[in-house]
């Protein structure tokens, strides 16, 4: 039995169809990362996994519907909107989701923010944010860690210890993650598995294995280069 | 000094100062809320649509602030469902119903015939004319209402901060939600008597604006709002009795005061 279950999932706004019949398997342990350009949906398809919206297909974790398990689920947000005047700091930030403080304090080290534990949340650096973010979803000892979009609005260095941390995630904390990723080339060095989406499933599998340029220029269906750096946008 | 302390003396004095800690913390736990939210101009549509109810309470020779509630907690149901079925943006919708409200209210009360001597202290407020029944009721709801927030103090952070992480943290937000447009409505129609319809939502935001200015932590944001609201009410109350003033006004002006000297010593001003 896989670890998430997607079956036929489509997911339609008004008349316009924005998912059409997405099935896949996740294993526990694997690092999927959903790839695909700008519009293709992947959005959409955490969202409807997170049951944040209405959609059609099932969904399943460890055989059973998906929204009776969220609390097995930590999310992080593509955008993290909120007024950065306001006073919260971060350790008020992490006490909203759980009151675990030897949890939050050890996972505060861990991940490098112990000592911005009194600073204001709105005060924070776009990668010290997303540090802070990511304990925030791990509070609660999920088995599923999603992320859409992480490093947006992150530097280039910070791109590169941002997937160095998704290892130390998955290997130290035995958590299966899901991501979605414009990075072609850390997907492919940190993904077990990579879901190629543009409104249906073009490619799922091993990077080695689906990753090619041709798979991408049909992803992408304009010319796709593959770059040894930087950032790749669709 | 002497002449402040023979004012303390006074009963009319001790029910305003009473009533006015109440009402001053309730209000500004709620302002953060309103602050965090932007929702400074609901409140402000909300105290404004009290004028309707009072009209109403007026022409039935029924009490008008329980008309006032009334009608308070229907726009606020009403701009709650409203925004959610309608394409219309909030700030449209809240001066459609607020206006309109006021205009009935205007209307309602032109039909009533002669001189409407309560009117003026339902605009601009008078604390110091409540009496003990109104102040034995306003006691105990301040003390639910604050008991009420301050438990679900978290929640309401969480869900200001962002809604959407809020639900998939298990919080009911829609419910959440428009309890807080209630407890907005009804907090700060009862306290019209007091501030005015037409500056009570002062009281709801300065507060909360002079302590963004110093906290550092939502603890402590609570903490400094709950203080500057009582010192302002408090201060305001002596000051106006002490020269013959109104003292609605002279709360909100004290409390004005009091942020422009917050401003230029702790502001965080645009370079």
């Amino acid at each position: 039995m896989a670890f998430l279950e997607a079956r036929d999932v489509s997911v339609s706004f008004n008349s316009t169809t924005v998912i059409e019949n997405v099935s896949f398997d996740i294993d526990m342990g694997d690092v999927v990362s959903i790839i695909g350009p700008n519009g293709s949906g992947k959005t959409t398809l955490v969202r409807a996994i997170l049951g944040m919206i209405p959609y059609r297909g099932t969904i399943k974790l460890e055989g059973k519907p998906v929204g009776d398990q969220m609390s097995k689920i930590g999310y992080v947000p593509q955008r993290f909107d909120f007024d950065r005047t306001f006073p919260l700091s971060v350790w008020e930030f992490l006490n909203l989701y759980s009151e675990n403080e030897p949890l939050r304090e050890e996972l505060a080290r861990e991940f490098g923010v112990a000592g911005l534990a009194k600073s204001r949340l709105g005060s924070l650096s776009g990668g010290q944010l997303q540090r802070v973010l990511i304990i925030s979803a791990m509070l609660n000892n999920p088995q599923l860690l999603i992320l859409d979009e992480p490093t947006s609005g992150i530097d280039v260095d910070g791109v590169a210890s941002f997937y160095e941390m998704l290892r130390h995630i998955n290997t130290e904390h035995k958590q299966t993650i899901m991501l979605i990723s414009h990075e072609i080339n850390m997907v492919s060095t940190t993904a077990t598995k990579v879901i190629c989406l543009n409104k249906n499933i073009f490619c799922c599998g091993a990077p080695a294995k689906v990753l090619t340029d041709e798979m991408l220029a049909k992803l992408y269906t304009t010319h796709f280069e593959r770059r040894d750096h930087g950032h790749e946008h669709g | 000094m002497d002449e402040l302390l023979r004012l303390l003396t006074y009963p009319f004095v001790q029910r305003a100062i009473v009533a006015g800690i109440f009402s001053g913390a309730l209000l500004s736990i709620l302002g953060i809320f309103v602050i965090l939210r932007k929702m400074a101009f609901f409140s402000d549509g909300i105290a404004h649509t009290a004028l309707a109810g009072v009209a109403i309470g007026l022409l039935l020779g029924h009490t008008p602030i329980v008309w006032a509630v009334i009608v308070g907690i229907f726009f606020a149901i009403a701009i709650y469902f409203l925004e959610r079925r309608t394409e219309l943006a909030p700030d449209s919708l809240i001066g459609i119903l607020f206006t309109s409200s006021l205009a009935l209210g205007v209307v309602l009360i032109s039909l009533k015939s002669g001189y409407v001597p309560e009117l003026n202290s339902y605009l601009f407020g008078n604390i110091i004319t409540l009496n003990t029944a109104e102040l034995r009721f306003i006691i105990p709801v301040s003390v639910a209402l604050i008991a009420y927030l301050l438990v679900n103090y978290k929640k309401y952070i969480f869900i200001c901060l962002n809604e959407e992480l809020a639900r998939l943290a298990g919080i009911k937000v829609e419910r959440h939600k428009i309890t807080l447009y209630i407890l907005l409505a009804v907090s700060t129609i009862l306290a019209i008597k007091m501030f005015g319809i037409v500056l009570v939502s002062a009281l709801l935001i300065i507060p909360v604006s002079f302590g963004k200015l110093f906290a550092r932590s939502a603890k402590s944001l609570l903490l400094v709002s709950i203080c500057f609201a009582e010192l302002i009410v408090i201060g305001g109350i002596l000051l106006s009795l002490a020269f013959n003033l109104q003292t609605g006004p002279v709360i909100i002006l004290t409390g004005t005061g009091l942020f422009a000297v917050g401003l230029v010593t702790r502001g965080r001003w645009r370079a």
